[in-house]
């Protein structure tokens, strides 16, 4: 178009307005930037999140290596290797007591025999297993009381820390001469230790001592008639043998052990993340490994999940599929009302009602085919399980709904036009098409059941200690501490900045830590096998 | 159509038929199973709360449960009559008997009583903590997460900024209450000082709600439709002002009913606020304070945590199952109350407004 040459100057425009402007900003673009603002909070308090558990938590490896070292240097370490030995040994005498219940329960039983009689039969076993019990006795006397004088060392030296922060406290106030006052004894472990080494020879002896009296008692083992028992005590005999044969290991140990020797950062984490043992607020040593807590929570998850998934996704795919319209409008909110059920309601419901009838279904006499059965705990992971389920049901039967909702129509009708059935198109064209969503509903509720905290601390028998596995399923019936449950249960009573409490930060990191995985996995399984609608 | 003449694409009765029935019978079944438990768990619960909460006399309604603070309940055997008691009544007892043992000239007989912690009296100040609680956290979940929701629905253009931001709330909705817990306590009552206290316990909850909270209103914004928008805007109306007038009033009751699961969760929660913001006992009512400020830091009792501490530090008997019951039973209610209130809000507004 050709440019008009004699246009005029332009003119302003009719409606003029001037925009007030704060740091440059329109009263648009301040409102803009507010609500975006707010729209960061998320962020932020993601990071806030990390940052502060990580805050609180991190210093616990530094501090569990501190308290590594003195278990080291004052010795304790040393007197934990001879008392494994004192320990497998009584592992092994519960194996013979076990034998031995096992025999009373075969002789009266199986056999009718009363049980005097029965007791009268295994004489020559108890006198044996006696003996058996007894050759320990030179070694624990010795452990027991290198224990006092390793202790003693701990103790020395804690009081010397103690008093070298009060003398640092009282400079920090000013008081110069109280500080000087405070008399600091320094602990010199190789002299203290000198006592704790000396006895090596002396535990030789007593292993020594000890070796020969099992090798002796061995080949006069008591026989069983019966196969089964028979097989247990050869069991028992090889134990034993494998047993002696670890120990010039631990006199090798013992000699090559040296209280210098420093340890590792890397210890300290592989100890809490593998460490076997929660041990809190004891005379000897505290060891805070998450193993026992982590293994808990799986069992309750997956006690969970097992009752939950299939309710779950088979109530989803009822109401979506089978259910008539009336009845989709009438289980809907009856679903989420059950999700709206807080979760300490359900554990009190656990502790009032639901262990108590659980125990009670237990004792019947025509269920006692089932292991486990009689349950003896009524708290245990079972009971937490079930109520968790309850919980997890709700989180899995929206999502899975609303993934079968997804599938597009057409889908289903294609299906139906070649004649197949409603529940072939249910089973191979709706389900297979919601997969992904269904998958991802089933993860969101493990995350859910994994962290959930009321319940199971009220619900799951809060003993510290990775369950018996060798116990086959009954290991579902002891009872077990979760992760969630010992930060609810320990928080409030440890001392602010004290190890015990940084350990259970890191805990709380470690839970926070599986929850952004489970999230990442879910969505990234959403996004990568989502069907293509077109 | 009679059986005797069936149309030739009707299904056969047959073994396939048969089959697919059965199925879908095991589907229905697992549906059923899942209410009935929920059912039994209310069930459960209203039919043992509701003898502590109502009685059969005016005014039905146990104000004593209702609306006092928590006693120890004593109870023994006096005077061949067997008695139960709140503390203060207890003690008043005890110096009435001695009194009238004294003027009758006998030596004053002693009481022994077995006595139960919080079992008598009431959960007026457990009430009084959560409602302050929620109202408190709400406040400020609703005003972050609406403004949250409005700039990512209305301002945003969808780019890896505001991808980052979903991601965020998306993982901030599946971490776990105790971690929330953590976070407060690490933050609000140790990092900032506040200690346990009403203040900390309205942030940690906040925090936690704001994912419900922010998809909520989302939902809400969107289900307004683009021409309301379009109109505002061809009339000139600046972007605020279209948002204020013709998106927002629309989208609110919208925000408002699915808020209210967030109420829901909010009020049920007991793991992050153990630490921050739940005494086990006060004796004073939240509102008895000397300042303003110091209204809001401090700690407070609340329900769900209550729950707790009677069904955990307890012993379970005839005299504790009362008030374990009663509480669970008050706050079920409220809860169920504030959910129900939601959903059938909530298909009612379905109705109302199709555009």
């Amino acid at each position: 178009m050709e440019p008009v040459l004699n246009a005029e100057e332009p003119k302003p425009f009719a409606i003029k307005k001037t925009r007030t402007r704060f740091l440059g900003l329109t009263l648009d673009e301040t409102i803009q930037t507010f609500f975006g603002g707010n729209a960061f909070v998320a962020v932020i308090v993601l990071a806030l999140i990390t940052l502060f558990l990580v805050k609180e938590g991190a210093q616990f490896f530094t501090q569990n290596r501190a308290s590594m070292t003195v278990y080291r240097q004052a010795g304790l370490e040393y007197v934990d290797l001879m008392r494994q030995q004192e320990e497998d040994h009584i592992a092994l005498t519960r194996y013979l007591f076990d034998v031995r219940m096992q025999a009373i329960r075969q002789y009266t039983d199986a056999e009718g025999l009363p049980l005097a009689d029965a007791n009268a039969r295994l004489v020559a076993f108890d006198e044996w297993s006696g003996q058996y019990s007894d050759a320990i006795e030179p070694v624990r006397g010795l452990v027991s009381e290198l224990t006092d004088v390793a202790s003693a060392i701990k103790t020395k030296f804690t009081i010397a820390e103690d008093k070298a922060i009060e003398r640092a406290q009282l400079l920090d106030e000013g008081k110069t001469e109280e500080a000087a006052a405070v008399v600091i004894e320094t602990v010199d472990f190789k002299t203290e230790l000198a006592v704790l080494t000396g006895t090596l020879p002396m535990f030789k002896e007593a292993s020594v001592d000890f070796a020969g009296q099992l090798t002796a008692l061995l080949p006069t083992a008591p026989a069983f008639s019966d196969a089964v028992l028979q097989a247990r005590m050869d069991r028992f005999v090889a134990l034993t043998r494998q047993y002696l044969d670890g120990f010039p290991e631990v006199v090798r140990r013992m000699e090559t052990w040296d209280f210098e020797e420093p340890i590792p950062l890397a210890r300290s984490f592989t100890g809490f993340i593998f460490g076997r043992q929660w041990l809190t607020a004891s005379f000897w040593q505290d060891w805070y490994g998450v193993i026992p807590l982590f293994v808990g929570s799986l069992m309750v998850s997956a006690v969970a999940l097992t009752l939950a998934i299939p309710l779950g996704v088979g109530a989803a795919i009822y109401v979506n599929q089978i259910a008539t319209a009336r009845e989709q409008r009438l289980i809907k909110p009856c679903i989420e009302f059950i999700a709206a059920i807080p979760s300490v309601v359900l554990g009190f419901f656990g502790i009032a009602v639901l262990g108590e009838a659980l125990r009670a279904l237990s004792q019947f006499e025509n269920l006692h085919w089932i292991p486990g059965f009689p349950i003896a705990e009524r708290l245990n992971a079972l009971t937490a399980g079930c109520l968790l389920a309850l919980i997890a049901v709700p989180t899995i039967f929206t999502l899975a709904e609303d993934a079968l909702n997804n599938v597009p129509r057409a889908f289903r009708e294609a299906s139906f036009a070649l004649g197949a059935t409603r529940l072939q198109t249910i089973v191979k064209i709706t389900i297979p098409a919601s997969l992904s969503g269904i998958v991802s509903a089933v993860l969101l509720g493990f995350g859910r059941v994994i962290g959930e905290t009321m319940v199971v601390l009220l619900c799951a028998g809060n003993r510290i200690a990775i369950p018996d596995f060798t116990a086959g399923v009954t290991v579902f019936f002891q009872p077990v501490h979760t992760m969630t449950g010992i930060i609810a249960q320990e928080m409030g009573e440890v001392v602010r900045g004290s190890i015990h409490y940084r350990a259970l930060f890191m805990v709380g990191l470690v839970l926070f830590v599986i929850a952004l995985l489970i999230n990442f996995i879910a969505q990234k399984i959403v996004r990568r096998y989502r069907i293509s609608i077109g | 159509m009679s059986p005797s003449n069936p149309h030739i694409f009707q299904a056969q009765p047959g073994g396939q038929a048969r089959r697919e029935k059965s199925i879908f019978w095991i589907f229905r079944i697992a549906t059923y199973v899942v209410l009935a438990c929920g059912f039994f768990v209310f069930g459960d619960i209203i039919i043992k709360g509701s003898r502590t909460v109502f009685q059969s006399e005016f005014p039905f309604v146990n104000t004593t449960f209702l609306f006092t603070a928590p006693e120890s309940l004593y109870v023994f055997e006096h005077e061949g009559v067997k008695r139960e008691m709140g503390d203060r009544e207890f003690r008043a007892f005890r110096e009435a008997e001695e009194a009238r043992a004294r003027s009758e000239g006998r030596v004053p007989a002693q009481i022994r009583a077995q006595s139960y912690v919080y079992s008598a009296g009431g959960i007026w100040p457990c009430i009084v903590g959560t409602v302050l609680l929620v109202v408190g956290s709400m406040t400020i979940a609703l005003s972050l997460g609406v403004s949250s929701a409005i700039y990512l629905n209305e301002y945003a253009k969808e780019g890896p900024g505001v991808r980052f931001i979903r991601l965020a709330i998306l993982n901030l909705a599946g971490v776990p209450s105790i971690v929330f817990g953590l976070f407060g306590f690490g933050m609000f009552v140790i990092f900032f000082g506040w200690n346990v206290s009403l203040l900390a316990g309205w942030f940690t909850l906040a925090f936690m709600v704001l994912p419900v909270v922010i998809t909520a209103s989302e939902e809400a914004l969107k289900a307004v439709p683009r021409g309301f928008r379009e109109g505002s805007l061809a009339l000139g109306a600046t972007k605020w002002q279209t948002i204020r007038k013709a998106v927002l009033p629309y989208a609110l009751p919208g925000i408002l009913t699915s808020s209210i699961l967030g109420i829901a969760r909010v009020a049920g929660e007991t793991a992050p606020i153990m630490f921050t913001a739940a005494y086990v006992v006060r004796d004073k009512l939240p509102w008895d304070v000397e300042s303003v400020s110091d209204f809001f830091f401090q700690g407070v009792m609340a329900l769900p945590y209550h729950i707790y501490v009677v069904s955990s530090k307890i012993p379970q008997n005839e005299y504790t199952e009362r008030v374990q019951y009663g509480t669970a039973f008050v706050f079920l209610g409220i809860v169920a109350l504030i959910a129900m209130t939601s959903i059938l809000l909530r298909n009612r507004l379905r109705k109302r407004y199709q555009w």
